[in-house]
């Protein structure tokens, strides 16, 4: 009994270094954030200033904000809308072959692995209206007249941005459809295909239903990382133009370190943390309906 | 039996049209790498000739040689290694005793602290961008290397420590009850039963904080705008915005820094293809 009882001690004692510094690092910073969004900063007196819910209201009045809100929205559901179809296209395909599967997985999901930084400078490179390959392949295939400003246009940068970052991103749903339809029952199938059903009924009836909770454990990781988004945006338009790709990851650095105004940018923050939550929770309640 | 021809016919076109769509993504994939290397290699006039070359004729390493040659670049990448290795350092020497701890000691309520601490990933960077700064400018970190080890951690830590605790509970406890009765102490039966088992596990997690430390941006952006500090990045990001931006230039950088994840990537992709989607870069 005393030994059992020494192992919990201990296990606690072994743990305790890491969630010093993770309470330190992690913790503290985020309640710290909490506080901040509650107060204004004026840096003239280097002096902090209790403020309710100024901080918010400001951002309620704010047409940028309300701009950034919509653009992040747009952003999200074209990332998310777009990486579950290449995703599950892929996955679908790699599932149905067995020979060369390995490289095939292996080079599809080197986009993952690749930084923002780079992954950014290669589409600026390849967006390039003059110098870049992408105009240069579409004009000579005859599918546009003259050369498209891809990041410079307000009506195009979005779209430019979505499909960038679906490259970055699509192996992340790619992977856990494909662990999810491992799941799908050969027998099952096999005696879908005896009843004469095509393919289409088949994905239907056995396929879908099977690897519908991947589905959703796909949608809510691209949907996360969709609202986090800061990188490839800020290295490839910097929110440009016209704030056409200003998402709240842009408008948060803006306030807070061009215009300075630190109370109004931690609560920014937390009105993104907050959809994130709410993105959680629906998620977490479908989980448990099924 | 024509039957029976003419759906394994029909198989087989299915067969190829897989074959023809993965290829057509792998191609889409690795493309705009091709790209970057073939560019990188480009002598500056073929740049602007039309229509595009897309393979010199005159094949130059002088954009490696250019950016080589640039301190700011030595100096940054210098950078670069010094605060991957450390954080990975770091992460390591924490996340293995905890993951230890909650997992194999059966610390009380070790799974639920184990999600706690994961779901931090997931957590956006943006509500650390202020509380961060403030601390680091309150302890004079901002533009050294302690500053973006402080803050890189916070990134590194609970990936690592889900990592390590997967593989940990992956190793039979016979194993270790077997080490104990043969009178092995913690430490000893950490090394020599644990460590050794999972020993594939740790480096996985290991490269994997480098490689998010050496390709991390934001953090970096925010809190080093002098050469004392800056990591390589950051600088690319400065080479891009410049008036006449020099693509060879960066194209060849962009190449020296992708380099060295190669190699970590070859071990990862394993542990990725396992449908483990919590291993996430932010950004």
């Amino acid at each position: 009994m005393l030994k059992g009882r020494t192992r919990f001690i201990k296990g606690y004692l072994f743990a305790a270094p890491l969630l010093v510094v993770l309470a330190v690092a992690v913790l503290f910073p985020a309640f710290y954030n909490l506080a901040i969004a509650f107060y204004n900063f004026i840096p003239a007196s280097n002096a902090w200033q209790f403020a309710g819910l100024e901080n918010f209201a400001k951002l309620w009045n704010s047409p940028l904000f309300w701009n950034s809100f919509k653009v992040t929205l747009l952003w999200v559901a074209g990332n998310v809308s777009l990486q579950l179809i290449i995703g599950l296209a892929i996955a679908l395909g790699l599932n149905s072959i067995i020979r060369f599967r390995g490289p095939f997985s292996g080079i599809l999901l080197i986009p993952w692995i690749s930084s923002f930084v780079v992954v950014g400078i290669l589409f600026i490179w390849i967006y390039d209206p003059q110098m870049g390959v992408l105009n240069d392949i579409l004009l000579s295939l005859g599918l546009i007249e003259k050369p498209v400003a891809w990041l410079a246009s307000p009506q195009l940068a979005q779209l430019s941005l979505i499909v960038a970052n679906t490259w970055k991103f699509f192996p992340l749903v790619m992977i856990t459809l494909l662990a999810g339809l491992q799941d799908v029952s050969t027998e099952l199938l096999e005696a879908t295909q005896v009843d004469g059903a095509n393919w289409l009924g088949t994905f239907r009836m056995v396929i879908f239903p099977t690897i519908l909770p991947s589905i959703s454990t796909g949608v809510l990781l691209s949907t996360i990382w969709a609202y986090n988004s800061f990188t490839l945006p800020i290295v490839m338009t910097g929110g440009g133009p016209l704030r056409a790709t200003e998402i709240f990851g842009l408008h948060i650095f803006k306030l807070a370190f061009d215009a300075f105004d630190f109370g109004a940018a931690a609560a920014a923050s937390l009105v993104l943390f907050t959809q994130i939550l709410i993105v959680i929770i629906l998620y977490l309640k479908l989980a448990e309906r099924n | 039996m024509s039957l029976m021809a003419s759906k394994r016919a029909r198989r087989r076109l299915t067969k190829g049209f897989v074959y023809v769509f993965l290829v057509t993504a792998s191609a889409v994939v690795i493309f705009p790498y091709l790209w970057m290397a073939l560019t990188s290699f480009k002598p500056i006039e073929e740049f602007f000739t039309y229509p595009l070359q897309w393979f010199s004729k005159n094949w130059t390493l002088a954009q490696y040689a250019g950016v080589l040659e640039d301190p700011k670049f030595l100096a940054c990448l210098g950078n670069s290694l010094l605060v991957s290795s450390i954080v990975t350092a770091i992460s390591l020497v924490l996340s293995i005793p905890a993951a230890y701890g909650l997992t194999r000691l059966r610390a009380p309520g070790g799974k639920s602290i184990l999600v706690g601490i994961l779901s931090s990933q997931f957590f956006p960077p943006m509500i650390f961008f202020v509380p961060f700064y403030i601390i680091l400018s309150k302890f004079k970190l901002l533009n050294t290397i302690p500053g973006l080890v402080f803050a890189y951690l916070s990134v590194t830590l609970p990936i690592c420590t889900w990592m390590v605790a997967t593989t940990f509970r992956n190793i039979p406890r016979e194993l270790e009850e077997a080490a104990r009765v043969d009178g092995c102490g913690d430490i000893k039966t950490i090394f020599e039963v644990v460590l050794r088992m999972s020993l594939p596990g740790i480096l996985t997690a290991g490269l994997f904080a480098f490689v998010l430390a050496w390709q991390e941006y934001i953090f970096a952006l925010l809190y080093t705008t002098t050469t004392a500090a800056q990591t390589a990045p950051v600088l690319l990001f400065y080479y891009l915005g410049q008036h006449q931006i020099d693509y060879g230039r960066l194209m060849a950088a962009a190449i020296l820094l992708s380099l060295p994840v190669i190699f970590p990537f070859a071990f990862m992709q394993r542990y990725f293809r396992q449908g483990r989607g919590e291993g996430s870069i932010k950004g």
